[in-house]
């Protein structure tokens, strides 16, 4: 029972840290939907970076790398172009799958690296994730760069008008994102699952979507969501550990995927529904056009 | 009148020199002056067009202009942004309030304060914050989030932020156009206390508030981009001050018609109604209104008009009480079903909720439309019917558009508000919701748009008036409901209403017997 | 944005007037520069890429082999593409094609398994009667699971794009449950696929393509007709316009939203019914049902770079269709790795966006005469403190 908690928290690590991530891009008021793509392309480069030179720390570099330059790309098109956040994402998400789909292949199969460390027991990066959600809420509600962020994700143009630029701080928070979420995909295909398989990460980028909305962007709340999906997860893939025969194995698997939906439905009354809506940064997803 | 100065004016501190700014062939300001001193309030006048608005934008580094200087203590400057302007130590405070309505007070006047340090010290800038409000007499709760505050209040943190960010000269963008008149003389004040801080103020307004002028030490008036006066507001009386806007004596009266008043159409009884955050906007509201009647709300804005406008159109959950509609209950009906018994609908944003911009005029008629069964037979739209009424509605409603099917997004304010006036009315409602149908449009459309309120209430319409120009509920109104923190602080037929009263009334000062 | 550079002035700015040639453009000039970039994929195996396209284009459209499999390819993708088109008329994102494809096929042979199908694929069965039972089936099970997405959305605005993705994975997982191992639909050699559907079951062909190729043809113009000059298309656009003038206008946002995803999902539902029940040489669930769920993504960048145009969308859907699996005929001749169609439509997707994006830009150059006071002019607050009038 015991290290099924652990392998969760294996599991919650890597929605916590991309989900983290996407929370301080969406304060900022940039929406990506396609995280599946970023961690995809990261989790990728980061697995072929660390197959190939044997060394995680390389394998890690990459993948923020990518995760960096992804978020850039994605702020490119969201920012300074103002196109559909939404369809950006969707590119990134398809760019990512289609992508790595190819580029991938030929490194089919295990990292074939010394498992990762572990810190009293516990998963690394789970208390990597806990350092970050204090990190980013410190840094949101505690300094003033926090509060210029805040800002141009709820008004940029009272923001821009206080002598903030705009477009200087959601490209940060997007690069910063990226990086984020690009380490969150490494964490999976590094540590968590390291085996390479193509659309290998099964939707976790979506999830941690979901996450970000189900936590009303606190980061505490994303990391208490991370561990519900973790252990949700580890269920799904050994059902006989609590529930023993019931359904094949096959509909253990889709069983997350439900509970995610009914989450959905359960946090949409109406006291939730208020909450969601007064902490939602109100600039999200829409695009600022500097009045000149 | 004037009321007489006794400091002697000081040093000027802000000066402009042949301003002029041209777009394309209109020449929003034609070699404009102004002087402003230490320790003024120097008030700009001017109708809507007359030019304020650009010489407000050039002053403050928005805009620049095409020819002519400025002068700050006697040194010319050349802004190139707002904040550039700031640095200088000009701040405005503009009419549509900047603020971020999910953050404090404190942290909206902190925001982009250069001096702050990487860790946000709210002690500090709360002792030094607290300092500025004793020194210009403000009262404002810092740690409260913007979203509560009044809209006197709301304008006050403004004001503080531009005077924490170091602003010595203040432009103020129609400071009371959202002021009930005791937050008006409230505010006036601080700014008369602000001006013996040796502060200068210059409040850019319309003609509607010369109670203004009588806080006022100079004034400017433009009139068509040019300075037509300007003088000492002791010299000054409303009458001169008004010519020189207008340029000749403008007396504009809608004369009230006088109709016998039928039966009741609507009744609302103890109506609750909740805004966006969960709290009541309108608490137990009863009233009806009867064929031929335009009941006006007369309020400040924020204080229940739109939840209730909203809930009578059925965009809005009613939490208790009853509508009714020639008796028949509409509480919880669908939109659709109010349409089908008569209700009509004008609502605030044009373009956002009344029309789609990018739709032609035809499909906009439809949206008031599209549900009835001669425009829509076996689920197939009759465009020609809807054609030819998008027609008849332009020729009577002398629509200035390229043709029915132009986007609705190439029409101005005004004929945009006109076709939106003439889907609803073409429907004769029985009972027609028009939700601050002047708001914006120039002298000629607001006419036009009031005189087809009358026209509609002639014709036996019960009409909710709902405006934040007291004057024009006063000139159109039957009754007048005033209406403060959701409640009607008192009815009054329009023969015994008048300013100061209704004025007292949405400020919440005075109550009466509803 | 405005910059000199060596005599020259360059102005980019942003269009006050978006055309639809500007639009079109962009989605060619993506097509274009995405063929040319997975050109490189080739050029690294040392194949000439030019070669490689007129081999894929020969074998797709020229070839007695390759012509129908296009046809039959182009048309699951156009049906896909439909899926995606009409939810995003009204502003909805429809990503649940992979979901609604595999309820409709697990349908569809539900019915056929009812009837006793399974036993073998020479049983007799009433095919006029039970194969528009399997069609209705398929198309009412899809329509059911994406209006899912859509009344979640409607009544409590859930994120449409995190439920359909969710719902993907899960039907996902189910159509394993009901193929594999133990499974009721599991096929003759137990090797993880489904059952063959028996001959008197298949859907007749025309000219050598199954009708269904024919129905979405029809449905192009169908749809375009109908979100035109229906009322129910006007609310639908109405809704996509501007959610708040439609809910002045009297549309219920929880029955467009069901609405039109249920339509989303009856089109995509039409698609897994035509590849898994309709196509020669299907007539299955296959064991690598998957990448069928994943090809309809390609339905996806269809409809976008056909503007949300039904009928666009068809010459669209023909080239993908045709290239996509002409990549996959060169993918196994010059040794490549596995994918080379999803790279093909990962980086259609991003060019598509780019260029897109682009096309809302003017860029302009005029030649400077003698400039007095060259200067790189952006608009930054810098102001300049002259010496005092005298």
């Amino acid at each position: 029972m015991s290290s099924l908690l652990v392998i969760s928290l294996a599991a919650a690590a890597v929605f916590a840290i991309a989900a983290l991530g996407e929370l301080l891009e969406q304060r900022a008021g940039i929406l990506n939907v396609g995280l599946e793509g970023v961690m995809l392309l990261s989790g990728t480069f980061g697995f072929i970076a660390a197959k190939t030179s044997g060394s995680y720390l390389q394998g890690f570099t990459v993948a923020i790398l990518t995760g960096a330059l992804v978020g850039l790309l994605h702020g490119f098109f969201s920012i300074t172009l103002g196109s559909n956040q939404v369809v950006n994402g969707m590119a990134i998400w398809i760019l990512g799958f289609g992508l790595t789909t190819y580029i991938g292949y030929p490194y089919t199969g295990p990292l074939g690296l010394k498992p990762f460390p572990t810190v009293a027991g516990l998963p690394t990066f789970f208390l990597v994730a806990l350092g970050l959600a204090i990190a980013i809420w410190f840094l949101l509600f505690k300094t003033h760069l926090g509060l210029k962020l805040r800002s141009v994700g709820e008004n940029p143009s009272v923001a821009e008008a206080s002598g903030i630029s705009v477009t200087g701080l959601r490209y940060l928070a997007a690069i910063l994102a990226g990086m984020l979420v690009g380490l969150g995909g490494a964490v999976y295909s590094l540590v968590y699952n390291p085996v390479w398989n193509y659309n290998y990460l099964q939707g976790w980028g979506f999830i941690a979507l979901a996450l970000v909305f189900f936590s009303l962007w606190n980061p505490f709340l994303v990391v208490v969501g991370a561990v519900f999906f973790g252990v949700l997860w580890q269920l799904s893939l050994y059902p006989e550990l609590l529930f023993p025969n019931i359904f094949s194995r096959y509909i253990w698997r889709a069983m997350p995927f439900v509970i995610t939906i009914i989450v959905f439905i359960v946090l949409s009354t109406r006291w939730f529904r208020l909450r969601w809506g007064a902490t939602k940064p109100e600039a999200l997803g829409l695009a600022y056009q500097r009045e000149n | 009148m004037g009321v007489a100065r006794e400091r002697s004016a000081g040093r000027v501190v802000l000066e402009a020199r042949g301003i002029t700014k041209r777009f394309g062939t209109v020449v929003a300001n034609d070699h404009i002056d102004l002087t402003v001193r230490a320790g003024e309030l120097h008030a700009v006048l001017g109708e809507n067009g007359a030019g304020k608005t650009t010489l407000m934008r050039i002053l403050f580094g928005e805009l620049q202009p095409d020819e002519g200087e400025i002068y700050l203590d006697g040194q010319r400057v050349r802004f190139r942004s707002p904040r550039d302007a700031l640095r200088h130590g000009i701040g405005m405070v503009h009419q549509e309030r900047k603020l971020i309505p999910a953050h404090t007070a404190l942290e909206n006047i902190l925001l982009g304060h250069p001096k702050t340090g990487v860790i946000l010290n709210l002690r500090e800038a709360e002792r030094e914050v607290s300092a500025l409000c004793e020194r210009y007499g403000f009262r404002v709760p810092l740690h409260t989030k913007v979203w509560q505050l009044s809209e006197g209040e709301k304008q006050i943190v403004e004001i503080l932020k531009e005077l924490y960010h170091g602003a010595r000269i203040l432009i103020l963008d129609e400071p009371t156009s959202v002021l009930s008149p005791p937050e008006i003389v409230k505010l006036l004040e601080s700014l008369t206390r602000m001006a013996k801080e040796d502060l200068a103020v210059i409040p850019f307004i319309t003609h509607k508030l010369p109670v203004v002028l009588e806080h006022c030490d100079r004034v400017t008036i433009l009139r068509r981009g040019r300075v037509v006066a300007e003088m000492e507001t002791r010299h000054a009386t409303e009458q001169t001050l008004a010519a020189a806007m207008v340029g000749r004596e403008v007396v504009l009266q809608l004369e009230r018609v006088q109709v016998p008043l039928g039966d009741p159409i609507v009744r609302v009884q103890d109506l609750w109604v909740r805004d966006d955050r969960g709290l009541f906007a309108v608490q137990g509201l009863s009233f009806e209104i009867r064929a031929g009647e335009i009941l006006g709300i007369a309020g400040v804005a924020g204080n229940g008009q739109e939840p209730l406008a909203e809930a009578l159109a059925g965009l809005r959950p009613v939490e208790r009480g009853t509508i009714t509609l020639d008796s028949i209950d509409i509480t919880h009906a669908p939109v659709l079903e109010r349409w089908r018994r008569g209700l009509g609908y004008i609502p605030t944003e044009r373009r956002e909720v009344g029309s789609i911009p990018t739709f032609s005029l035809v499909d906009n008629v439809l949206l008031n439309y599209h549900f009835e069964s001669e425009f829509s037979r076996w689920g197939i739209l009759a465009s020609g019917q809807a054609r030819e009424l998008t027609e008849r509605i332009l020729r009577e409603y002398s629509v200035v558009a390229a043709g029915p099917n132009a986007p609705a997004r190439s029409l101005s304010g005004g004929n945009l508000q006109k076709v939106i006036l003439g889907r609803v009315l073409s429907r004769k409602p029985r009972f027609l919701i028009a939700c601050l149908p002047t708001h914006g449009l120039d002298v000629g459309a607001a006419e036009f748009v009031q005189r087809k309120l009358l026209e509609a209430k002639q014709s036996g319409t019960a009409v909710l008036l709902i405006s934040e120009d007291l004057d024009e509920i006063l000139a159109l109104s039957d009754r007048i409901a005033a209406i403060y923190e959701g409640q009607f602080t008192g009815i009054v037929p329009a023969s015994e209403a008048n300013k100061e009263l209704v004025g007292e009334l949405m400020a919440g000062l005075r109550r009466e017997r509803v | 944005m405005r910059a000199v550079i060596g005599g020259y002035l360059i102005r980019i700015e942003r269009r006050a007037d978006l055309r639809w040639w500007h639009t079109t453009l962009a989605s060619v000039l993506a097509i274009v520069f995405s063929l040319f970039l997975v050109g490189f994929a080739f050029l690294r195996v040392g194949a000439d890429p030019l070669e490689v396209y007129s081999e894929i284009v020969r074998y797709a459209f020229l070839s007695e082999f390759g012509l129908p499999q296009t046809i039959n390819r182009a048309t699951f993708v156009l049906l896909a593409a439909f899926a995606l088109i009409v939810p995003l008329r009204a502003g909805l994102w429809n990503i649940g094609m992979p979901g609604q494809i595999y309820a409709a096929t697990l349908a569809a042979f539900g019915v056929a398994y009812a009837f006793g199908a399974k036993r073998s694929v020479n049983v007799q069965l009433p095919g006029e009667l039970i194969i528009p039972l399997m069609l209705l089936a398929a198309l009412a099970a899809s329509a059911v699971y994406a209006a899912i997405a859509g009344f979640l959305r409607g009544r409590f605005q859930v994120n449409e794009i995190v439920t359909t993705m969710m719902l993907n994975w899960a039907m996902l997982w189910i159509v394993a449950h009901m193929i594999r191992e133990g499974g009721p639909f599991m096929g003759r050699t137990a090797e993880g696929e489904g059952f063959t559907l028996p001959t008197s079951l298949r859907l007749p062909q025309i000219l050598g393509v199954p009708l269904t190729v024919y129905i979405a043809v029809a449905l192009a113009v169908v749809l375009t007709w109908f979100l035109a000059k229906t009322t129910l298309g006007y609310r639908i656009r109405t809704y996509g316009e501007s959610p708040r003038a439609a809910e002045y206008a009297g549309i219920n946002a929880t029955r467009i939203s069901t609405l039109v995803f249920a339509l989303g999902g009856l089109l995509a539902g039409l698609a897994g019914y035509h590849y898994f029940a309709a196509v020669p040489g299907v007539f299955k669930i296959p064991k690598n049902y998957a990448d069928f769920g994943d090809f309809s993504f390609y339905g996806l960048i269809t409809g976008l770079i056909a503007r949300n145009n039904p009928i666009a969308a068809i010459p669209v859907a023909v080239l993908f269709g045709g290239v996509s699996g002409g990549a996959r005929f060169m993918q196994g001749k010059l040794r490549l790795a596995f994918g080379i169609d999803y790279a093909l439509l990962g980086v259609l997707m991003i060019m598509m966006v780019a260029f897109q994006a682009l096309a809302h830009y003017s860029v302009r150059v005029e030649r400077q005469a003698a400039v007095p006071r060259p200067q790189l002019e952006l608009e930054r607050g810098e102001s300049r403190v002259e010496s005092p009038r005298h």
